[in-house]
C-alpha cells in the first residue's frame, strides 16, 4: 500500500518527441484510478514506468515518498494485470498464486496459507489443484490478480486493461470483485483503459489522457459537469456534449437564434458553447426551441436530435411522446452552461 | 450426377501410386525373393531374406550405432540450438549478423561439407590435428580409431544441423508474447527461473515439432558417412542405411536389401510414434 506520486514525469522514446508530456500528480494511498484515452495516448507508457518495466526519460516516481525511479520491476511491490491473462500454463492454480511468494523465498507454509486465503476470496478455491490453463478468460485473470494479492508487501496494483478479453457479462462481475478487494485490502488500484464507462464506474478519479497528455483528472462528476476541453466533453458521457459556435454580440456571447447568451470571456479565438444534452430541460433557463430531426429510444429515456437556427444539439429527454418532426420549447439552466475558447473551458 | 469427378482425381492418384505406392508394393514383393546379381529375377523364397536378416549381427549393430548416434546428436543439436537462440533473442549487437551466420552450415551441401570435414580431420595433413598439437592436447586419430570416427561423424552432424535447431526455436522465441515475461519479472522471477517456468514451458510444442524432424531426418544418415569415414574404420560408424546401400548397391543384393529397407522402415514408424508421443506427454503439458 502506497501513495504513488509522478514528479515531473516524462517520457520520450528513441525519436525525441514525447509519448508521455510532463506530468505531476500525487495518487493516494488505497485510491481507485483510471487512466483513459484512445489508443497511443500514452495511458500504457505511465503504466510501464510506474510498474518499472519502463525507466522515463526525465522526473521520478516516489512510493511513498522514496524514490524508486532506478529501482527494478521486482523490487517496486508492485501488481499488475495485463490485457491477456497471463498464467503459468504449466503449473496449477496453486503453483501460479505461489509463484511469487516462491520466487521471494518465502516458507512454504506461509506460502500455503495465503494461497489458501487468496483462492478462498477471489472463488479460485476449488480449482486449486486443476491445472491453469484449463480454466476460462475471467478466472485467468483472477489468478493475475491473485498473484499481486498473495504478497502482503503490495503497494499498488496496476491493471492494463484487464476486461477487454473476457465476456460481457464476466466483466461486470470481475470489476465489482476488483472494487471489493480494493475496499477490502486499502490497496491503490491505477486501471488503464479506453472504454468510458469502465473508468467511470470503477475509479474515483480518472485521468484523461490523450496524444501523450493529461488534459484532466478529477472525479467522474466533474469531468461529467465541467469538461477541461471538447475533447474530454466528447469522451465522456453519451450521448456525447453538445458543442455549438458562439458569436460575440457587444459583451456577450451568444448563439445566434437562441436565448444562449453568457458574459464574454477576456482573451481571443474562436468560442464555442458546450451543454450536456442531459440537461436540457423544458422548465427553466435559457430558450433552445428547436425541432426534432432524429429521436433514438433508450428505455425510460430518449436523446433527440433537435435542430434550431441552423444548428444541431441532443437531448436526453423523458420517455415523452414527442416524435420526428415536431417543434419543441426546450430550455437550458444557466448554471449547466459551458464557455470554451479554442476547444478550451473558460467559463 | 458428376460422376466424372473421380476423373479430377486421377492425376494425383496416378502420381502417387506411381511415386509411392508402386514402390512400396514392388518393394515388399522382392523382399520374398532372391533376387541378386546372379539370379535377377523376381522369385518366390518365402520368408528366407527375413530369417538371413534375423541373424545378421552387422544389421543390428548398425540399428543400435544408428540409435546413438541419433539421440546423441539431435540432443546436442537442440541444446546448442536453444543456447544460440536465446543469445541472439534479445538485443545483442550485430544480431542480425550472428543469426545469418549461424545458418551458413546447414545452407551448405552435405557431400560438400564431409569433403571439408575430412580434410580437416584428415591426421597427417588437415589442419586441426597440428592445432591441438598446439595447445597441447596431442593429434588424435580422427578417422583411423574407431570410438574418434564415431565422434567425428557425430562433430560433423552436429555442426551441420544445429542451425536448423536454431532457425526454430528462435522463431519460436521471436513469436512469444512479450507479457509473461513481464509478469514473471512483476512476481519477482530470476532469469533462471523465468527460462523454466515462462520461456521453456511455451516452447514445448515447437521443441516436440523440432526434435522429432531432426530424429527422422538424423535416421536416414547416409552422406556424412559414405564421404568422412566410408563406414569405417571396420563398421565402426556404419548406420543402418549406409548398410542398406552397402548390400544393395555394392554387393548387389536386391532381395535381401528389400528386407532390410522393409524391416528398418517398420522399426522407425513403430519408434518415431512411440518417441513422438512420449516427447508430447513430456514437454507439450499443457495441450495435453
Amino acid at each position: 500500500m502506497a501513495e504513488i506520486r509522478l514528479a515531473n514525469l516524462a517520457h520520450a522514446y528513441g525519436n525525441g518527441s514525447y509519448a508521455l508530456k510532463p506530468l505531476d500528480m500525487t495518487w493516494r494511498n488505497g485510491g481507485t484510478y483510471a487512466l483513459l484515452g484512445p489508443s497511443g495516448c500514452g495511458k500504457s507508457t505511465m503504466l510501464n514506468i510506474i510498474s518499472g518495466l519502463l525507466k522515463p526519460s526525465e522526473g521520478r516516481v516516489l512510493f511513498d515518498g522514496q524514490d524508486v525511479t532506478d529501482k527494478d520491476t521486482g523490487a517496486r511491490n508492485i501488481a499488475q494485470v495485463f490485457q491477456v491473462p497471463v498464467i503459468y500454463r504449466s503449473m496449477t492454480v496453486a503453483d501460479n498464486l505461489a509463484f511469487p511468494l516462491v520466487c521471494r523465498g518465502v516458507p512454504a507454509a506461509r506460502i500455503k496459507a495465503r494461497v489458501t486465503a487468496v483462492a478462498e476470496r477471489l472463488g479460485l478455491a476449488r480449482h486449486l489443484t486443476a491445472r491453469a490453463n484449463r480454466l476460462t478468460a475471467d478466472q485467468k485473470q483472477l489468478i493475475s490478480l491473485g498473484r499481486g494479492l498473495v504478497r502482503e508487501d503490495v503497494s499498488a496494483v496496476l491493471l492494463d486493461e484487464p476486461l477487454t478479453v473476457i465476456d460481457p457479462q464476466m466483466k461486470f462481475e470481475l470489476r465489482k470483485t476488483l472494487k471489493e478487494i480494493n475496499r477490502e485490502f486499502g490497496l491503490t488500484m491505477v486501471l488503464v483503459t479506453h472504454d468510458q464507462n469502465e473508468a467511470l464506474t470503477f475509479a474515483d478519479t480518472v485521468v484523461v489522457m490523450n496524444h501523450g497528455e493529461v488534459i484532466q483528472a478529477g472525479s467522474p462528476q466533474e469531468l461529467f459537469d465541467r469538461p477541461a476541453t471538447a475533447h474530454v466533453g466528447t469522451f465522456i458521457g453519451s450521448p456525447a456534449m453538445n458543442f455549438l459556435p458562439a458569436t460575440v454580440e457587444g459583451d456577450r456571447v451568444v448563439l445566434a437564434g437562441t436565448g444562449l447568451s453568457s458574459p464574454l470571456p477576456p482573451g481571443s479565438g474562436p468560442l464555442t458553447f458546450g451543454f450536456r444534452p442531459e440537461h436540457v430541460g423544458t422548465t427553466e433557463g435559457m430558450a433552445l426551441d428547436g425541432r426534432i430531426a432524429r429521436l433514438w429510444f433508450e428505455g425510460a429515456e430518449q436523446i433527440a436530435s433537435i435542430e434550431t437556427a441552423g444548428h444541431v444539439f441532443r437531448a436526453r429527454l423523458p420517455g415523452t411522446t414527442a416524435s420526428v418532426g415536431d417543434r419543441l420549447s426546450l430550455r437550458l439552466p444557466i448554471s449547466a452552461l459551458r464557455l470554451y475558447r479554442d476547444e478550451r473551458l473558460v467559463a | 450426377m458428376y460422376r466424372q469427378k473421380y476423373l479430377f482425381l486421377l492425376p494425383g492418384l496416378l502420381v502417387l501410386v506411381a511415386i509411392i505406392l508402386f514402390p512400396l508394393l514392388f518393394t515388399i514383393r522382392v523382399s520374398f525373393s532372391s533376387w541378386d546379381v546372379y539370379n535377377p529375377g523376381l522369385n518366390w523364397v518365402g520368408g528366407e531374406n527375413y530369417g538371413r536378416l534375423w541373424e545378421d549381427a552387422r544389421y543390428w549393430e548398425a540399428l543400435l550405432r544408428l540409435t546413438g548416434l541419433t539421440v546423441g546428436t539431435v540432443l546436442l543439436q537442440y541444446t546448442l540450438g536453444f543456447a544460440l537462440a536465446l543469445l541472439v533473442w534479445r538485443e545483442v549487437v550485430a544480431r542480425r549478423l550472428f543469426r545469418v551466420l549461424f545458418l551458413i552450415p546447414m545452407m551448405t551441401t552435405p557431400v560438400v561439407m564431409s569433403v571439408l570435414w575430412r580434410t580437416i580431420f584428415h591426421e597427417s595433413l588437415g589442419p586441426l590435428n597440428p592445432i591441438l598439437e598446439g595447445i597441447g592436447i596431442g593429434a588424435v586419430p580422427w578417422l583411423s580409431q574407431s570410438t574418434w570416427s564415431f565422434i567425428a561423424v557425430m562433430i560433423v552432424e552436429i555442426w551441420q544441423w544445429t542451425p536448423f535447431m536454431f532457425l526454430l526455436l528462435l522463431a519460436g522465441l521471436l513469436s512469444l508474447p512479450n507479457e509473461p515475461f513481464l509478469a514473471a519479472k512483476i512476481d519477482g522471477a530470476g532469469p533462471i527461473r523465468t527460462f523454466l517456468s515462462v520461456t521453456f514451458p511455451m516452447l514445448g510444442a515447437i521443441s516436440v515439432g523440432a526434435i522429432l524432424i531432426r530424429l527422422i531426418e538424423a535416421s536416414k544418415i547416409m552422406e556424412t558417412v559414405y564421404v568422412l569415414t566410408s563406414g569405417g574404420p571396420g563398421t565402426s560408424t556404419e548406420t543402418s542405411s549406409y548398410y542398406i546401400y552397402i548390400r544393395g548397391m555394392r554387393d548387389f543384393q536386391i532381395g535381401y536389401s528389400a528386407a532390410l529397407s522393409l524391416t528398418y522402415l517398420i522399426i522407425m514408424i513403430v519408434t518415431l510414434t512411440i518417441v513422438a508421443k512420449l516427447l508430447v506427454r513430456a514437454l507439450v503439458r499443457d495441450q495435453a
